[in-house]
């Protein structure tokens, strides 16, 4: 039952892309610290989060991510988030996390939007 | 059909039926354990009619419920464990989740995502918030004799 995450960088223009592989819970703290560290020392300001379509994502993965956001707020960074199921673009906007990102129903849209500018 | 709620003080029975229309598992209290009880809930609900979406819902709930019941009500115990009944029973799902715990003191509250990231509050309430969302109807801190119970119900809607 032990949970890994595997969580890829990709600086796609002037976006860095997470993409997560696996389910978002308490135990992706670490996982997401680290990808985190490392966009920074790679000076990133625009970061996007691709999830698994299929991915199970709970509260403690939420309050997760809720962290980051708090961090990437801090650090006036732009948050961009895609690969979500229906649901769970329902429940990012219900627990609020798209007053802090912007969701994507693509990659391609995402990096349409959010690449240029400043 | 066991006895034993008190709810307020006052002894209420407890409607933990084992029939056809009942389906209950018990669970490890250990955090992934969660996931059987969403298969289940979930193979229930659709043989039953239920849309995917509010299948969806039910899952998260059920979860969120599981969680709930390993961290705050057996604090992570490893010897204890959560016992998930589901029944169906005019038009409603109903998915009782009991644990060995008291109850909360108080439901906790979502602070909400602003004041967490711009005040700096705690993270808490997030799981009760999301089921109280999720569902037509959720009851905490009903305690029995064999431990704490929170029942969650969802409306049939083909």
């Amino acid at each position: 039952m032990e949970q890994a995450n595997e969580i890829r960088l990709e600086q796609l223009g002037d976006v860095t892309l997470f993409d997560i592989r696996g389910d978002v819970t308490i135990l992706s703290e670490p996982f997401l610290n680290e990808a985190y560290k490392n966009a920074n020392n790679q000076g990133a300001n625009k970061i996007l989060l691709q999830f698994e379509k299929n991915a199970y994502i709970n509260s403690g993965g939420i309050s997760v991510l809720i962290q980051f956001l708090a961090e990437t707020k801090k650090n006036n960074q732009q948050i961009g988030i895609t690969g979500l199921s229906d649901h769970f673009k329902k429940i990012f906007n219900m627990v609020g996390i798209t007053k802090f990102a912007q969701i994507y129903n693509t990659r391609e849209e995402a990096l349409e939007n959010m690449s240029g500018g400043s | 059909m066991k006895e034993g709620i008190i709810q307020g003080g006052a002894k209420i029975k407890m409607a933990r039926r084992l029939d056809e229309r009942t389906v209950e598992i018990s669970l490890p209290n250990k955090v992934g354990y969660e996931r059987i009880a969403m298969a289940c809930s979930a193979s229930f609900a659709r043989m039953i009619g239920f849309v995917p979406e509010r299948i969806e819902d039910l899952k998260s709930a059920v979860a969120e419920a599981c969680i709930n019941a390993m961290q705050h009500g057996n604090k992570w115990r490893p010897e204890a464990r959560v016992v998930v009944n589901m029944n169906f029973r005019d038009d409603t799902f109903i998915v009782s989740v009991m644990d060995e715990g008291d109850g909360m003191p108080e439901v906790p509250e979502y602070p909400g995502i602003v004041r967490i990231i711009e005040e700096e509050k705690p993270t808490r309430g997030l799981g009760v918030f999301m089921i109280q969302q999720l569902v037509d109807r959720v009851k905490f801190n009903q305690t029995t004799t064999e431990g704490h119970v929170v029942t969650i119900e969802i409306k049939l809607t083909k």
